[in-house]
């Protein structure tokens, strides 16, 4: 009678020990009570610096946000657009808040949630190159940030053309002072982007002169592919900051202008 | 914690691009080091002419190029002369930066073997009634050649490795720059880098076994 009640505790003893209640990185997020955002703070308006060295951004304020609704506290992990994805391997960040398109490439490798911002592209380009439009960077020396949706296609557009040269920069900063310099002719960056560097006047002879006929980069927030709690759980923030009007009021804090819809005709998802 | 699968056949895909990297990672390095040997040449006789001026401008390039960063050197062929409006191509300011690098330490080398030669074998020179400059030329020359040749070989290698560095300045057709940007595009990361890594530690160990073997051939007693 002793033996086998020893026997039947033993055997629920090692059945608990050797599947425990498995938690997920939603529930890791949660017990440590911090929430790690990989953002690129080269990136202004979505991720800069202020004056006093403090991360600012909009995609400082959305992880912010997402801490909130989490109930934790964010901490920001600068990552440039290269280390993203080292970042998310290494178990250094949890989410990327990181302007991150979603291409199916890349969905291979991490999870990207439905978009929760957009961008448009345009060209900007130093006064002196003579280029006015789109049409007119064949040709020339052109540069982006390297890693980025827009360097990708401007790298393929120069390939198309055969002629002209491509350079692909670490940061956002080093693309507008080689534009600056007259490095190189022009640039395809994201319109909000362009616009930010244009303004703080640390670039000078340099303006943006048209629209790039790429299409619409969706970005969305990633974390590791299997993580479909907190996938799912990304994806009805994203939803509620759009219904929330929060969304709305912090594109009008960083960027102004109209909205951008999230959302694609057609199709579901 | 590390939670990655491995997809090695999308990576091995792009082997021949990153061949192709490898091919312009190896004439960049073997470039800069034939630019810096012969600089180094000259900066050494400039620091033996005895002339200040000459001397001083020797030993200004040397503590530039040994005691700053290779990527701050680098930078600054790149967007540091860009700001006076000489622009090099990436491909021109990494070979410039890489040979300024190696010229410094390449001087150092030379000074080092030099120091190894006795004093007295270019005064037996002068004493057959050669001048200064052949007395160099004949007698210390080729044995501070033959001294400074191995620890040259480390600055070869040192030249590969360097030349990873051109990314920050907008190289993408050596090897870092083909990793990276294949990386940009699939986002595996770490095939990548594995593979450029092997590549890159395959040419260094090339590099050195080619100077070995010349290094016994070349200086046969």
């Amino acid at each position: 009678m002793k033996k086998t009640s020893v026997l039947a505790f033993g055997l629920v003893a090692a059945t608990a020990l050797t599947s425990p209640a498995k938690a997920d990185k939603l529930d890791d997020i949660i017990a440590s009570g911090t929430l790690r955002c990989a953002v690129v703070l080269d990136f202004p308006p979505m991720g800069a610096r202020d004056e006093s060295n403090n991360p600012i951004g909009f995609d400082v304020d959305y992880c912010n946000d997402l801490a909130k609704a989490l109930g934790v506290t964010a901490e920001i992990v600068e990552t440039p657009f290269p280390e993203r994805i080292p970042a998310l391997m290494s178990g250094r960040v949890d989410v990327g808040v990181a302007s991150t398109s979603d291409t199916l490439e890349r969905a291979k490798t991490v999870g990207m949630t439905i978009p929760y911002f957009a961008f448009e592209m345009a060209v900007t380009a130093n006064d002196k190159s003579g280029v006015k439009s789109f049409e007119d960077m064949k040709g020339k020396t052109v540069g982006a940030t390297a890693g980025t949706f827009e360097a990708i296609a401007l790298e393929n557009s120069v390939k198309a053309w055969g002629a002209g040269e491509f350079r692909p920069y670490q940061t956002q900063a080093d693309v507008f002072l080689a534009l600056s310099q007259g490095q190189i002719d022009a640039t395809v960056s994201t319109s909000t982007v362009a616009q930010a560097n244009v303004k703080t006047g640390k670039f000078p002879g340099i303006s943006v002169v048209g629209k790039a006929p790429y299409d619409i980069d969706y970005v969305a927030l990633f974390t590791n592919r299997e993580e479909y709690g907190l996938i799912n759980y990304l994806n009805l923030f994203i939803n509620q900051q759009v219904r929330t009007g929060r969304y709305k009021e912090l594109y009008e804090k960083w960027v102004g202008g109209d909205v951008p819809d999230l959302s694609v005709g057609g199709v579901y998802r | 914690m590390f939670n990655y699968t491995f997809h090695w056949n999308q990576a091995l895909k792009a082997l021949p691009q990153l061949l192709d990297g490898a091919l312009v990672t190896l004439q960049i390095a073997l470039l800069s080091m034939v630019i810096g040997l012969a600089v180094a040449m000259a900066l050494t006789l400039f620091r033996l002419s005895g002339n200040r001026i000459l001397s001083g401008f020797t030993t200004a390039w040397v503590e530039i190029a040994r005691n700053t960063p290779a990527l701050f050197q680098i930078y600054m062929a790149h967007f540091g002369l860009g700001s006076f409006g000489i622009h090099l191509s990436p491909y021109t300011a990494l070979l410039v930066g890489i040979a300024f690098n190696n010229a410094g330490y390449l001087a150092e080398n030379f000074r080092g073997a030099l120091k190894a030669i006795p004093e007295t074998q270019a005064r037996a020179g002068r004493s057959l009634g050669m001048t200064p400059l052949m007395a160099f030329r004949y007698i210390v020359m080729p044995q501070m050649l033959r001294i400074a040749f191995l620890p040259a070989t480390n600055q070869a290698v040192w030249a590969i490795l360097m030349t990873s560095l051109g990314v920050t300045v907008g190289m993408n057709t050596d090897l870092a720059g083909v990793t990276q940007a294949l990386n940009a595009v699939s986002f595996r990361t770490f095939e990548f880098f594995a593979l450029a890594a092997v590549i890159y530690y395959l040419i260094a160990k090339a590099v050195t076994l080619a100077a070995r073997l010349a290094a016994t051939r070349m200086f046969r007693y």
